[in-house]
């Protein structure tokens, strides 16, 4: 009954994934298959996948980090302010990574050490936040990188950036004790606990992660367009997460967190953005709805796939008296 | 109604919560005008049992038959129609609504026109069932909230009564009452045995349980394992169904000597947590087997935490000699090569949904880092596979989720990985805890062997044979105190234990 469970929840995503790839072509009569096209959906998606590879730590753990859109908002603002006003503008890049990092860490301090729960937190910050940077907006106003940063939306130092945070992320989610405990964590985390997995530096790790992420995610925002606005990183958190359920990774997190997950999720999701508009149904309304029966969907799965946890004493009773005869 | 009569005849029952076997083919007659009381340690399936009679469980196969007819209650409504209602272990008044409304609630439909409940109609019929059976005074239109708990035991009393039932069921009552209501539930009691009711009576207290009971049946680990009459029995023959076990010969330890080196591993002095243990004091020597014993609720439990720095000390220390090291949490532990098999298998120790390996490597993944904190997954699969094939865990492959496992099998694993490490001292609490015979032996021989190899064992078990089979030295617990000592070559005895134990 289990490995029915791990399979559904592992192959219903790929199979979303396919089923969406192929209606989008046929619905766009092809122009989906373009070469242009498929850049497009991968540049699209490079914030997601970056993003949701530090925020899966924390869902591994059976939390949940919503603050990354805010997250990634700030550092952006922050770290082109500082860097234009420190006369250094490149300094913006290792600044972005930093004031991602230090959110992160106030966050996983906040969940960890003071136990707030991971959601409110995000609901708390997803107001706050967004009013900060609202309010420096304001103050600063929009401003733009130099000419010469505009380099960084250049495939040729994107795709390398991309890859690199990319890698180490897969390195230690999943060839390390970080990633190792993290699961343990969103598995059972008295469990953990019991065993010694240091739970409290793990949940703050796991959002330092998270935020550095966000931060090292910002660089490429703030290239996208030549500078900060208001709108950094609105609605990120949503897809982020969104295209991790998507991938297939259980609300609870534990063993169903992988990283592979998170690009599928990414994929999908750009991709029917970017089909909405080529068959000429980009409006905002329509592809927001189709988003949120999507996510209605994904969780409807998920609980279908987690409903075969309950186990029936018959099969237990069985089991046991064949250990006892075997 | 004439007394004597089969009223309630259980058949076989068999319940069933996940993997635990809670209730394991119970039979258990119950007569008109019989007061019967349910003794067993906490866990035993006393409140199962009862619960099933009164409605809030189903049962998973056997047979109830009340009156001659089949019975089943969908609900402790539907009890109530069949003349059962229970009063609970916990609390179970709505503490939002008023004294009256809790007498009557779920029945409120004989007080109700038009979706209005008639309040004054139904505040005196439950005043005049307080009056009725001379129960202490209650405000009906009170909010239950800010009462006393004796009160509100009371009008959970009321409500049982108002259904006026053929068979009471009072659920550890008794410890909640003062003297003089405890006094006064007694007449009560005997008023309705007059009556020709059967009351079903669990409590703790042996003492005031053979003392108002007619027959008492002893529950232990989910079975009935003995049914005597209350007139013909002492405390201590009951204490010894409750506890003792009979001595399965073999597979413990044949020498009756204590064993283990002069060198101090662990020395834990005057260790106090709140509300669980206080003042404990020893010290844990090389290759030793240092056993706890006590009921549930001892302490003994709260020892296996606080070692494994899970529990915030109040006070006191527990050093372990070869780091020169206060231990203070549970990943320093870990770190410092100590081990804890916790209690819940389940729920404490494994990731039951995950795979076999995952739940094998956990505890040894520092070990186990390369350079660059590498975790190479061939070497996680290895030392799973062959640490599960030296434990012989039935298993289709190492990658299959623990929870397909069998109970045994699960604890191979739960145990097994501690051994993979290279360990100084290991932390058992009830390691034999639902695993069947052989298994059972099996993890004696690898703690025989552990011994040997000069690891430390703290054993914390709720099985007195186990721990009078494997401990050197064992310490009984008693309200979170050690309360006596005795070594091996000593008066280890059940009888001795039993005495300071209850």
């Amino acid at each position: 009954m289990m490995k029915n469970r791990f399979k559904a929840a592992d192959i219903i995503p790929f199979i979303s994934f396919v089923a969406i790839f192929v209606f989008f072509t046929i619905a766009s009569k092809g122009a989906m298959l373009s070469a242009f096209n498929l850049s497009i959906i991968l540049d699209q998606s490079m914030i997601t996948i970056i993003v949701g590879c530090g925020v899966l730590f924390v869902i591994a753990q059976g939390s949940t980090d919503m603050t990354i859109g805010v997250n990634l908002g700030l550092s952006g603002v922050l770290a082109v302010h500082v860097g234009l006003a420190i006369g250094h503008p490149w300094a913006m890049l290792p600044l972005a990574c930093i004031f991602g990092l230090i959110v992160g860490i106030i966050n996983g301090f906040l969940v960890a050490k003071c136990k707030v729960p991971s959601f409110m937190l995000s609901i708390a910050e997803l107001i706050g936040i967004r009013g900060l940077i609202n309010y420096i907006q304001t103050v600063i106003s929009a401003e733009y990188i130099t000419n010469e940063m505009r380099v960084l939306n250049t495939s040729a130092v994107k795709i390398p950036m991309f890859i690199a945070i990319v890698v180490i992320m897969i390195y230690i989610f999943e060839f390390t004790k970080i990633g190792r405990y993290s699961r343990a964590i969103g598995e059972n985390e008295t469990t953990a606990r019991f065993v010694g997995v240091p739970v409290d530096l793990m949940k703050i790790t796991a959002f330092a992660l998270s935020g550095l992420c966000a931060g090292y995610a910002s660089i490429l925002a703030v290239a996208q367009i030549n500078g900060t606005n208001m709108q950094m990183g609105v609605f990120l958190e949503m897809k982020t997460v969104m295209a991790i359920f998507f991938g297939g990774v259980l609300v609870t997190g534990g063993a169903s967190a992988k990283i592979y997950k998170v690009f599928l999720g990414a994929l999908s999701i750009q991709i029917i953005i970017n089909g909405l508009g080529l068959i000429g149904k980009s409006a905002t309304q329509i592809q927001q709805s189709v988003e949120g029966v999507l996510l209605l969907l994904v969780l409807f799965i998920t609980m279908m796939a987690s409903r075969g946890r309950k186990i029936k004493p018959k099969e237990i009773e069985e089991e046991e008296k064949a250990a006892v005869q075997g | 109604m004439s007394t004597g009569q089969t009223i309630l005849e259980i058949k076989g029952l068999n319940k069933y919560f996940g993997p635990t076997h809670a209730n394991k083919n119970i039979d258990f007659t119950l007569k008109t005008g019989e007061i019967h009381g349910l003794i067993g340690e906490n866990g035993s399936g006393k409140s199962t049992l009862i619960s099933q009679i009164a409605g809030l469980y189903g049962h998973d196969s056997g047979e109830m038959i009340l009156k001659g007819q089949h019975y089943d209650p969908q609900s402790p409504i539907d009890a109530n129609d069949h003349k059962i209602s229970m009063v609970m272990q916990e609390l179970g008044v709505v503490g939002t609504l008023p004294a009256g409304m809790n007498v009557f609630l779920g029945r409120t439909d004989k007080f109700t026109k038009f979706g209005i409940i008639n309040k004054k109609q139904l505040n005196r019929e439950a005043q005049a069932i307080f009056e009725k059976w001379d129960l202490p005074r209650v405000p009906m239109n009170k909010l239950t909230d800010g009462m006393m708990i004796e009160t509100r035991k009371m009008i959970e009393l009321a409500r049982a009564l108002s259904v006026d039932p053929d068979i009471l069921i009072l659920d550890e009552i008794t410890q909640s009452l003062s003297l003089n209501n405890r006094r006064k539930l007694v007449d009560l009691i005997n008023k309705l045995k007059e009556d020709g009711k059967s009351i079903i009576v669990i409590t703790h207290d042996v003492e005031e349980l053979i003392e108002i009971t007619d027959t008492i049946t002893v529950l232990r680990d989910g079975a009935v394992v003995g049914n005597v009459m209350s007139a013909e029995t002492t405390p201590d023959e009951i204490k010894q169904m409750m506890v003792g076990r009979a001595m399965e010969g073999g597979y413990y330890r044949e020498d009756m000597v204590p064993e283990y080196g002069d060198e101090v591993v662990l020395s834990v002095k005057n260790v106090t947590v709140k509300g669980e243990i206080e003042d404990i004091s020893f010290d844990l020597h090389k290759g030793e087997i240092l056993g706890f014993c006590g009921l549930s609720d001892s302490g003994i439990h709260s020892i296996g935490k606080a070692v494994y720095g899970l529990s915030k000390l109040q006070k006191g220390t527990i050093h372990l000699n070869e780091k020169n090291a206060d231990i203070k949490s549970a990943p320093q532990a870990l770190r410092s090569n100590m081990g804890y098999v916790p209690k819940d298998r389940d729920n404490e120790a494994l990731m039951i949904h995950a795979s076999i390996r995952d739940n094998f490597v956990l505890p040894s993944l520092t070990e186990l880092q390369g350079p660059i904190a590498f975790l190479s997954p061939a070497k996680l699969s290895r030392l799973a596979s062959e640490t599960s094939k030296q434990l012989s865990v039935k298993m289709t492959g190492i990658g299959q989720p623990m929870d397909a496992l069998s109970g045994g099998n699960k604890q191979k694993v739960n145990f097994g990985r501690w051994l993979a490490k290279d360990l100084k001292v290991l932390v058992l609490d009830c390691p034999t805890r639902g695993v069947d015979v052989g298994v059972k032996a099996y993890i004696y021989s690898l703690m025989k062997q552990a011994k040997k190899d000069g690891i430390s064992i703290v054993l914390i078990s709720d099985e007195l044979t186990e721990i009078l089979g494997m401990s050197d030295r064992l310490f009984v617990m008693k309200d979170g105190k050690i309360t006596k000592e005795i070594r091996r070559d000593e008066d280890f005895t059940e009888q001795s234990v039993i005495g300071v134990m209850i």
